[in-house]
């Protein structure tokens, strides 16, 4: 039996990627180690009766076009959106309440006046520019030495749309990208809490600290999709993230696709330089006309793709690409919901809960991680789901999950149970100390370090986004630069995860524009 | 005052001076207006202690443009430099490395540590070579500005993105990641050795308020990496007399082009009418006339003090304001009696002749930031010494020594505010790190001399005592420095330019913003005779 077509990894971008080729027609198989597709964006039963999104916060910005194109609702999914993006106790009986519109400008007029009124002015730059970034996103990343027609007309147009941004905007974005978001914030705000919460934003999954360059970029991403009135609020997925995979599962299969679970692939075969299939753990072979990879760029060419096949200097780059987990996962199921003190209703508990309430205490955080230690007092952002979405939990409980950071993939003395288990006791005190009631709430708990979300769910070095989203490591340069267009130097291979462009904050963005590619070759 | 000047300069600092220089050249009479005693600025020599004479503040120099040292005629004003030929970093494990000129002497003491990286390190030379020469060129442009669509600014950014894609592919990309990453990374992708990479990477934060792990800090990497002496790149050295006597070279070149240069003669404000300005007005009430007034002094002063900060562009005000200088260095000269014995290379060998640096692994750089970051000043910072009388024994009394010791992190905005007893603290805090290494060193200091960044501000007038006029960070380069579209040189007030390092490029005794402010208002104002912008 032969495919066009073999997809490795059922993750939102292997569907995705899945989807579109069986929507044109190839014949797809996709391969999937585990026995559930969905890969980081699982929703499991971790406790019994309580579903988690085990390893996503957040299933990230979806674009418009995936959803129209696959025609994602008709598929099942159903998307949960709160107008709330953060909420961030204060410990004494307060906190902001951050989202979308006026409510928000409300929250911040109350910590200050004067942030107040650069409230409204801030959100509608980092919207407009973000706009940018969608675009880029939809996208193929620039070619920039590329002297084909086709790809300086894109050059071209990418020029026109950030002079679209006007003078003005223009500025801010070149000055923005490259600068550290605590030097951002300082520029606009006054108030610390604010700063803290935002600042937090631009550190998400990143090993550095708000004080580094570069992160002012990873705020900007919080930007997408949103209206200019504000961060862009919580979007859930009714039963969790992993339904949205289900969803892209349905489109494909509508399509022909099949999909195969508990496939593990344990080699890409290459003839002559060109790939012919895969060789499945228990020995099965598979051809294919071509194979696309889900996995991150140094397992698919460096673990199923056999080093001695490619260019040395290919060999160091892709060594050199950096994935640098800084997250754990620690999921717990709620006898009740917590009570944060002076919160009055939970409305804001349905957007994102935020522990950051400097930049000093994010950079502390981060100063451990540096040195290969667990941040004592750790930024902290948790969701309970289970308010938008009550079938996630039994009537009247909850589930709360929490994204810890730092937590640095290499641990000094390495992971251990012990360590893990510390590491959620510190990030259950410290939420408790905003919610008195949350420990005698907990019924049980299960944690993910890095390491574990690497061996179960194939996240490199515990990164969910499949290699650091820094400035040296998005368009043109990711995974490798000069090979950032979805190719590999193997014929026929090629990457689809989110290790190349868009990265792993745009659900099935790489998928997307992976197929694209695949497809355009045959033309 | 009846003179009329076509051009004043004001501040002598070396950018200052190059600039009239460059004017005088052209024909232009032009004055230079120093508040201080003696040019140089930033870099000059003193006799601090009697017998004992110090660069006090800028130490070496390696950024000075060749054509700068060949169209001024530099050497034949007394420009003498001397070569630094070594770098030793000593570890607290009684070991060292040690950098040398000789390369087969280099490559055996790399060998020692890692023969990985004695096998990487000339192919790591290389890419710096030709990283060097790929940003060598845009140091000696007029910044186009992107968001213009003037004639001149399209056809600077299409030499620009000729130049990029004469680079090639592979070249292109190496320059994109040297600009975005951090230096600890970036050296991680070609070294194992912790000293090697320390101390490597000790360049990509001199004058930031950054660690070596902030992505951005390999571009600073590079920067210093430009240098070049003679033609050779990464080569450090140290002027006969002191940086003190570069100054005095370029101020001898401008004098000898025809230009006045006047000391004690602090400037107070830029005259303006009508938008134009005429003149400066002295802090004694002396007014002084001239067509083109240019100022040397970094954009805080010029933008917000000399001139009126009410008739700037409010979009203007704002970029200075939002400017960052942030210094975060200090300097500690010291008086010997005699030499320092390192325990790991004891003895007055070639070593002493060369820079010291105490950066034993990137991790100790990180944590000497993280001081810094919470508004202390390091407890072991990062040092750069050297022992100038080892070259120049002109520099100390018969027997004994200078020293010098360039350290990092002192910031500006430090708890409490700089005291005499916090600079003592601070000062006893680089001895004593400096003791662990060379424990003789206490009992042979004569004098010492400690200058913490309120110091250096208040002694040279660099805001917040940033060496650089403003800190070498992406956004803050280029056509962005230090304001977006008044990048060229030129401000809002006609006839009042720009010519400090707070300019492109800016930072290190470079003399190109110095330069490149003088061809832009030559060109400006027609006849330039010799000199075009490259």
């Amino acid at each position: 039996m032969s495919y066009d077509a073999i997809i490795i990894g059922a993750g939102l971008n292997g569907l995705t990627a899945a989807a579109y080729l069986a929507r044109a027609g190839r014949r797809v198989l996709v391969l999937e180690r585990r026995d559930a597709i969905g890969g980081l964006a699982a929703t499991e039963e971790l406790i019994p009766g309580f579903r988690f999104d085990t390893c996503l916060h957040d299933v990230g910005w979806i674009p418009p076009g995936l959803l129209r194109e696959l025609r994602l609702e008709r598929h099942g999914l159903e998307l949960l959106r709160s107008d709330i993006a953060v909420f961030a106790p204060d410990g004494d009986g307060g906190g902001l309440t951050l989202g979308r519109g006026a409510r928000a400008a409300d929250a911040v007029r109350a910590l200050s006046p004067r942030d107040a009124e650069k409230w409204g002015e801030f959100n509608a730059l980092m919207s407009r520019l973000a706009r940018v970034l969608a675009a880029l996103y939809d996208e193929e990343p620039p070619r920039p030495t590329s002297a084909a027609t086709r790809d300086l007309l894109a050059l071209g147009l990418l020029g026109l749309r950030i002079r679209s941004l006007g003078r003005r905007g223009m500025v801010e974005l070149l000055r923005m990208l490259p600068m550290p978001v605590a030097d951002l914030l300082d520029d606009w705000f006054e108030n610390d809490a604010l700063k803290g919460v935002l600042a937090g934003r631009g550190v998400t999954e990143l090993l550095q600290g708000p004080r580094s360059s570069g992160t002012s970029f990873v705020l900007l991403h919080h930007y997408l999709g949103s209206d200019g009135d504000g961060l862009r609020g919580r979007t859930a997925v009714r039963g969790g993230a992993g339904r949205l995979a289900e969803a892209l599962a349905a489109a494909a299969r509508e399509h022909g696709a099949e999909v195969r679970c508990g496939a593990d692939v344990a080699r890409i075969i290459v003839n002559d330089g060109s790939a012919t299939g895969v060789v499945l753990r228990d020995g099965t072979e598979i051809t294919a006309g071509q194979v696309l990879s889900s996995a991150d760029p140094r397992r698919t060419l460096l673990e199923l793709g056999d080093p001695l096949e490619l260019d040395p200097d290919f060999v160091r780059a892709t060594r050199n690409f950096r994935y640098r987990g800084a997250t754990a996962r620690v999921h717990l199921a709620l006898g009740e919901l917590p009570r944060f003190r002076g919160l009055k209703g939970h409305a804001p508990l349905t957007g994102t809960i935020s522990i950051a309430p400097n930049v000093n205490y994010l950079e502390r955080a981060y100063d451990d991680a540096k040195h290969g230690g667990v941040s004592g007092r750790p930024y902290l952002e948790a969701s309970i789901p289970s308010l938008l979405d009550p079938s996630l939990s039994p009537a009247g409980q909850h589930v709360l999950s929490i994204s810890v950071q730092y937590a640095p993939y290499r641990l000094n003395g390495g992971w251990t149970a012990e360590r893990r288990e510390a590491l959620a006791d510190a990030a259950i005190a410290t939420l408790a100390s905003y919610a008195p009631n949350l420990p005698d709430a907990i019924l049980d708990r299960r944690v993910l370090s890095p390491a574990d979300l690497e061996q179960e769910y194939g996240a490199p070095e515990g990164s969910l986004d499949h290699g650091e989203l820094t400035l040296d490591q998005i368009l043109f340069m990711r995974p490798v630069a000069g090979w950032a267009h979805y190719r590999t130097p193997i014929h026929n291979l090629f990457l689809c995860g989110a290790g190349t462009h868009p990265g792993g904050r745009v659900a099935g963005g790489a998928g997307r524009l992976a197929a694209g590619a695949v497809l355009r070759k045959a033309r | 005052m009846s003179t009329r000047y076509h051009a004043i300069v004001i501040g002598g600092g070396h950018n200052g001076l190059v600039c009239a220089a460059y004017l005088a050249r052209a024909g232009r009479r032009t004055l230079v207006l120093e508040r201080r005693p003696r040019v140089g600025g930033a870099a000059v020599s003193e006799e601090v202690f009697p017998g004992f004479k110090f660069s006090v503040f800028s130490y070496v120099v390696s950024l000075l443009r060749p054509e700068i040292v060949r169209e001024l005629e530099l050497p034949r004003h007394g420009l003498h430099i001397l070569p630094l030929e070594s770098t030793l970093t000593p570890l607290p494990n009684g070991d060292y490395l040690a950098s040398w000129a000789d390369h087969d002497r280099n490559r055996r003491e790399l060998y020692r540590h890692s023969p990985r990286d004695a096998e990487a390190y000339d192919d790591f030379g290389r890419l710096m070579h030709h990283m060097a020469m790929a940003v060598k060129p845009i140091l000696g442009m007029i910044p186009p500005d992107p968001t213009s669509l003037r004639p001149s600014d399209l056809r600077g950014l299409l030499r620009l993105r000729r130049h990029f894609a004469a680079l090639g592919e592979e070249r292109l990309y190496a320059l994109y990641k040297l600009m975005t990453m951090s230096s600890a990374d970036f050296l991680d992708e070609w070294f194992e050795s912790e000293p090697l990479k320390a101390t490597k990477s000790a360049s990509g934060i001199i004058g930031t308020f950054l660690g070596p792990r902030s992505p951005g800090t390999a571009y600073v990497l590079l920067h210093h990496y430009v240098g070049e002496i003679d033609g050779v790149f990464r080569a450090w050295g140290f002027a006969k007399g002191g940086t003190g006597a570069i100054s005095e070279a370029i101020a001898s070149a401008a004098r000898g082009f025809g230009a006045e240069i006047r000391v004690d003669a602090p400037v107070a404000k830029v005259l303006v009418r009508d938008g134009r300005g005429y003149g400066v007005a002295l802090e004694n009430g002396d007014e002084i006339l001239a067509d083109v007034v240019v100022s040397g002094l970094d954009p805080r002063r010029t933008f917000l003090e000399l001139l009126e900060p009410r008739a700037l562009p409010d979009e203007l005000v704002e970029a200075v304001r939002r400017y960052r200088f942030r210094g975060s260095s200090g300097k500690v000269n010291l008086a010997l009696s005699e030499l320092p014995n390192f325990t790991c290379l004891p003895g007055a060998g070639a070593h002493l002749r060369g820079a010291i640096s105490i950066s034993p692994s990137v991790a100790y750089l990180e944590r000497a930031y993280e001081d810094a970051k919470y508004g202390e000043f390091s407890r072991r910072p990062y040092l750069d010494v050297m022992l100038p009388s080892m070259i120049d024994p002109g520099m100390a009394p018969p027997g004994k020594h200078v020293m010098s010791i360039f350290v990092q992190y002192a910031p500006y905005h430090v708890n409490g505010g700089w005291t005499d007893a916090s600079r003592d603290a601070f000062g006893d805090a680089v001895i004593d790190t400096l003791a662990e290494y060379a424990p003789n060193l206490r009992s042979t200091i004569i004098h010492r001399q400690v200058l913490t960044p309120l110091d250096i501000e208040r002694a040279t007038g660099l805001s917040e005592g940033n060496i650089f006029q403003g800190e070498l960070a992406l956004q803050q380069l280029f056509f962005l420095r230090p304001a977006p579209a008044w990048a060229q040189y030129r401000t809002p007030v006609e006839n009042v330019y720009q010519c400090g390092a707070g300019t492109h490029p800016g930072g290190g005794i470079m003399g190109a913003s110095g330069r490149l402010a003088a061809l832009r208002i030559l060109s400006d104002r027609g006849g330039n005779q010799r000199g075009t912008a490259a």
